[in-house]
């Protein structure tokens, strides 16, 4: 290949992709624009809105009115007009450690699980990946029902609880914050192990072997080998799980009672009849934040990854 | 060997549990929907008498047909919304594109809680300016599009990236003019993967609570609001039965999307 | 073109007419017999590479022409343009005497076999075969009827009514080359059509290729980085590199006299050695001084293995001509092909190859001391690569 650079050339060159780029840019929109707009205007412009609500403050009836103030944001964090109360702080803190700790249950329980699908047959693994998968699909609010159901006071489990003194008398197993944590862990165990399946179906798995013969002990093959491999999969998961468990409403509503709310519950709150929607904005605007966190470390990851699809569906 | 057998063994054993975890919330919902008394604890017998109780209710029924209504009429305009849009991705694939993914990505990553009372406020405001989109079965479908076009851009684009890039030549070098090309060539190549698409907004707008609580309007109540609603009065013996129905019609169009799906493979 | 047997880069991308010159000249004297005419045609890539460097190309109506050269040379550029999936920056085609360059591919009377033979995963064989003429609007009844009469041309026999993915590679391509000739183009392309085949299969899917070809007398267009494959097929062979053509001419002429470096590299021959000073017919070069009956200008001189003549030291060669080049060597490497021996020879100065047809003769073992006949008539001198 010779490479010229002569002025002709070049002008041959940038009136073609001028022509082009034009036809190219005008069947792209054409293509993608319903759709983009549709986003645009139905998302973006709403979150934007909600945005600059929360930079507004709260009028006598609940609604958003001027002047701009930082007030939301005093708000949240408990200054009332009544002094500061260390409510929404709790609440703040309780979303944080209740979508950690269910982070770290989900992956020490898709750990295991991720493995042992890629260790089956392969003509069962699609099944046994549908399997964790489907409960996922039905509603949420259905899923959270069933464990009411499986621990209210007076169930088997309740009772075994309360046999083994784990529990108050009568309380039963919900409403508790264990109830929301469980019901978050079960909630986004599947959001972890389709992550984790793929990096262990890409992982060599001679590495695992090697690995076991020079170190013997699983637990360092665990660190040494399959670990370093799986992480990219590892963080994807990481973002689908924490970003939804720190916004999470229905769990806490239903299963959490009134002294497991979470940051979710908290906005909502703000948005029902009479109440303040620059607080709830200002809530929303924290969530949004993480959502964006979440965003770019997906970007990344799928950039590492070779494509995100396979990260989100 | 014996170790790593106990190791085998112990995995083994950890995934029996982790079924059971997945699967008893759902199997309870079931089993007690045919519970002839209204206990949530004991079992007493086998009866049909919640479905009856079901079949007279007329909210129920109500509900169901606003949720039948809102997932089809979604699902339809966002399957082309986001068919146009995997498509564009697809054929303009060399360029950079970010701005769009971001943009794609965002209705998945967004916290339903945020979205929802985003959409709220937004369309209230809009209703209280303009006195156009009050709340309900549209606000509704025009938040659950939005949701729903992600999924079906993702699915046609990934169907596009697996398929032999030669095709669009080949369809061109056989005499097709633009739009025999897309109604004999694109579209049928499309087919299985638009019917995934399909069934899969469907599942997700029925599927969906946070985003249609919020977006709702007084007289758009969906099967899963419906639920809500009973779950906050006290717990109904009824709603086993409105649920397992619904696990019922999800597990079915899941079913009918992996059918599609692995038709697609074959392809 | 053909009596200047090998035409120089030069005179191949000599300045051409203009796109409107080239007009007036062709209402004023039609090119007859020619299908495809193509003038200073240019395509340039992103970032200046060039892709074709105003090529002009004359193919003949009828005949089975080959466009050869190695990955990234324009042969794939060309073939889309003629397509119509490219778009020239520069020059003309036309095709049966019209001018193509800006009609779309649909558009054209023109249709490809693709590498990768492209068949609609949707659509059955029978379907596939037939969409060209769908698209062309040909009734349900006219298209059946063609479309059996190919099936029975190319002997599909019951593969039409099989699915697309129960083919094999082979098969994949006799559906493909029967949905481009069902739609009789005045042109077909391939595009490396039996690239993707091992070998025995190819073999006798280029013979089943030129037989169609004679027996239709339609013009192919074939595109191909295997020398072998152009040479056996071809009527005329055109090589390119770097988006020109280095040479055009029949397969005889493109291997037994390479118009300069590149093609003879191209063509396979190993044995060039550089001319350090010429005197008439008596060459120096690194080979030693050497008797040439060449006249042409040039700065290598080319000597095919198979044209060289190996014996033991002292054999008498009584008809040798009074020139005969003579050079010792001593054998370094065998390698027994089955109908030829190729051997490597150590010549002192440089390495020389030799290919002897195997007729039972005894075989020269590594080590051997031999002598080496070279005719004059044998050693062909040729230019640099431009």
């Amino acid at each position: 290949m010779n490479t010229r650079s002569s002025a002709s050339i070049d002008a041959t060159l940038r009136a073609r992709s001028r022509r082009l780029m034009w036809r190219d840019t005008r069947h792209l929109l054409v293509a993608v624009m319903p759709g983009a707009a549709w986003i645009l205007i139905f998302l973006v412009l709403p979150s934007l809105y909600l945005i600059s609500v929360a930079f507004m403050t709260n009028g006598p009836y609940g609604q958003p009115s001027l002047p701009l103030s930082l007030e939301s944001f005093r708000n949240l964090a408990g200054f009332g007009f009544l002094g500061w109360s260390p409510g929404n702080l709790y609440t703040l803190l309780r979303s944080l450690w209740q979508t950690a700790l269910s982070l770290v249950l989900v992956v020490l329980v898709s750990y295991p699980i991720a493995y042992y699908i890629t260790t089956c047959r392969k003509k069962w693994r699609p099944i046994m990946l549908l399997l964790v998968v489907v409960p996922s699909w039905t509603n949420q609010v259905i899923r959270a029902f069933g464990w009411m159901n499986l621990l209210a006071p007076g169930t088997p489990l309740s009772n075994a609880a309360e046999a083994l003194g784990l529990i108050a008398p009568n309380l039963g197993l919900f409403p508790s914050n264990f109830a929301v944590t469980l019901g978050l862990v079960y909630n986004f165990l599947p959001f972890m192990v389709l992550p984790l399946y793929a990096a262990f179906e890409k992982l060599n798995h001679g590495l695992i072997e090697a690995a076991r013969d020079l170190y013997a002990s699983p637990v360092r093959a665990f660190f040494v080998a399959v670990l370093p491999q799986t992480l990219p999969g590892l963080l994807a998961g990481s973002v689908l799980v924490a970003i939804p468990a720190f916004g999470m409403y229905v769990i806490p509503e239903l299963l959490g009672g009134g002294r497991a709310m979470m940051l979710g519950n908290l906005v909502a709150t703000q948005f029902a009849a009479g109440s303040n929607w620059p607080l709830g904005a200002a809530g929303s605007m924290l969530m949004l934040l993480a959502t964006f966190i979440g965003l770019f470390v997906l970007r990344r990851m799928g950039r590492k990854l070779g494509g995100g699809d396979e990260v989100v569906i | 060997m014996r170790k790593k057998s106990a190791f085998q063994r112990g995995l083994s054993a950890f995934w029996w549990l982790t079924l059971l975890f997945l699967y008893a919330p759902l199997v309870i919902v079931m089993l007690f929907s045919f519970n002839s008394s209204n206990s949530a604890a004991r079992f007493t017998g086998f009866s049909l008498r919640w479905y009856e109780r079901l079949l007279g209710n007329e909210l129920i029924i109500d509900a169901i047909g606003h949720t039948l209504l809102l997932a089809v009429v979604s699902s339809v305009i966002a399957v082309i919304l986001g068919t146009l849009i995997g498509y564009g991705m697809y054929r303009h694939r060399g360029r950079k594109l970010g701005w769009l993914i971001v943009l794609i990505y965002l209705p998945i990553v967004m916290p339903d809680i945020v979205f929802g009372i985003s959409n709220m406020a937004f369309f209230v405001e809009l209703n209280r300016l303009t006195g156009l989109l009050s709340p309900g079965l549209g606000t509704m479908i025009i938040a659950h599009v939005t949701f729903e076009i992600p999924f079906v851009a993702l699915i046609v684009y990934s169907r596009f990236v697996g398929l032999d890039a030669t095709l669009f030549d080949a369809a061109k070098d056989l005499y097709a003019s633009p739009l025999q090309r897309a109604v004999h060539f694109i579209i049928p190549t499309l087919k299985p993967a638009l019917l995934s698409a399909f069934f899969l907004s469907f599942t997700l707008s029925v599927d969906d609570f946070v985003i249609s609580f919020f977006t709702a309007g007084p007289e758009s109540a969906t099967l899963p609001i419906y639920i809500w609603g009973a779950i906050r009065r006290g717990i109904s013996p009824e709603i086993n039965a409105i649920a397992t129905l619904m696990i019922g019609a999800v597990a079915l169009a899941a079913v009918l999307s992996l059918l599609f799906n692995r038709e697609r493979r074959h392809l | 073109m053909s009596q200047a047997p090998h035409g120089t880069p030069e005179t191949m991308n000599s300045d051409h007419p203009r796109r409107g010159e080239a007009g007036q000249e062709n209402a004023s004297a039609p090119r007859q017999a020619s299908s495809i005419s193509i003038f200073g045609l240019k395509k340039y890539f992103d970032g200046g590479v060039v892709a074709l460097d105003g090529l002009d190309l004359d193919i003949r109506e009828g005949e089975f022409f080959t466009l050869l050269g190695p990955s990234g040379c324009g042969k794939t550029t060309l073939l889309r343009m003629l397509a119509g999936l490219d778009t020239p920056d520069d020059g003309q085609i036309s095709i049966g005497g019209m001018d193509v360059t800006d009609t779309p591919p649909h558009l054209r009377s023109v249709n490809t076999v693709f590498q990768s033979y492209a068949l609609f995963p949707h659509l059955s064989v029978r379907d596939n075969i037939a969409f060209g003429l769908k698209m062309r609007g040909v009734n349900s009844a006219e298209r059946q009827r063609r479309v059996s009469e190919i099936a029975e041309f190319i002997k599909l026999g019951a593969l039409i009514d099989r699915r697309v993915d129960q083919l094999s590679g082979g098969q994949r391509q006799r559906i493909a080359l029967a949905r481009a000739l069902v739609c009789e183009p005045d042109v077909l392309l391939l595009d490396e059509p039996l690239s993707a085949l091992d070998a025995g299969l190819r073999e006798q899917l280029q013979i089943e290729l030129q037989r169609t070809q004679k027996r239709l007398g339609m013009t192919f267009v074939f595109v191909t980085h295997d020398q072998e494959e152009a040479m056996v097929m071809s009527d005329r062979i055109a090589v390119l590199n770097d988006g020109r053509i280095q040479q055009i001419g029949t397969p005889q002429e493109v291997y037994e006299r390479p118009a300069n470096s590149f093609v003879a590299r191209f063509m396979g021959h190993d044995n060039l050695f550089e001319i350090s000073a010429r005197d008439g017919q008596r060459l120096t070069t690194s080979l030693g001084e050497l008797n040439s009956d060449d006249v042409n200008e040039g700065s290598l001189a080319l000597i095919r293995p198979e044209t060289i003549e190996l014996s033991a030291p002292g054999t008498p060669s009584p008809h040798a001509p009074i020139n005969l080049n003579r050079v010792e060597g001593r054998i370094t490497e065998r390698f027994y092909r089955g109908s030829n021996v190729e051997y490597r020879l150590d010549c002192g100065t440089t390495e020389l190859m030799a290919e002897v047809s195997n007729s039972g003769q005894r075989l020269f073992k590594v080590g051997d001391l031999v002598k080496v006949e070279i005719y004059p008539e044998d050693i062909v001198i040729l230019k640099d690569a431009p």
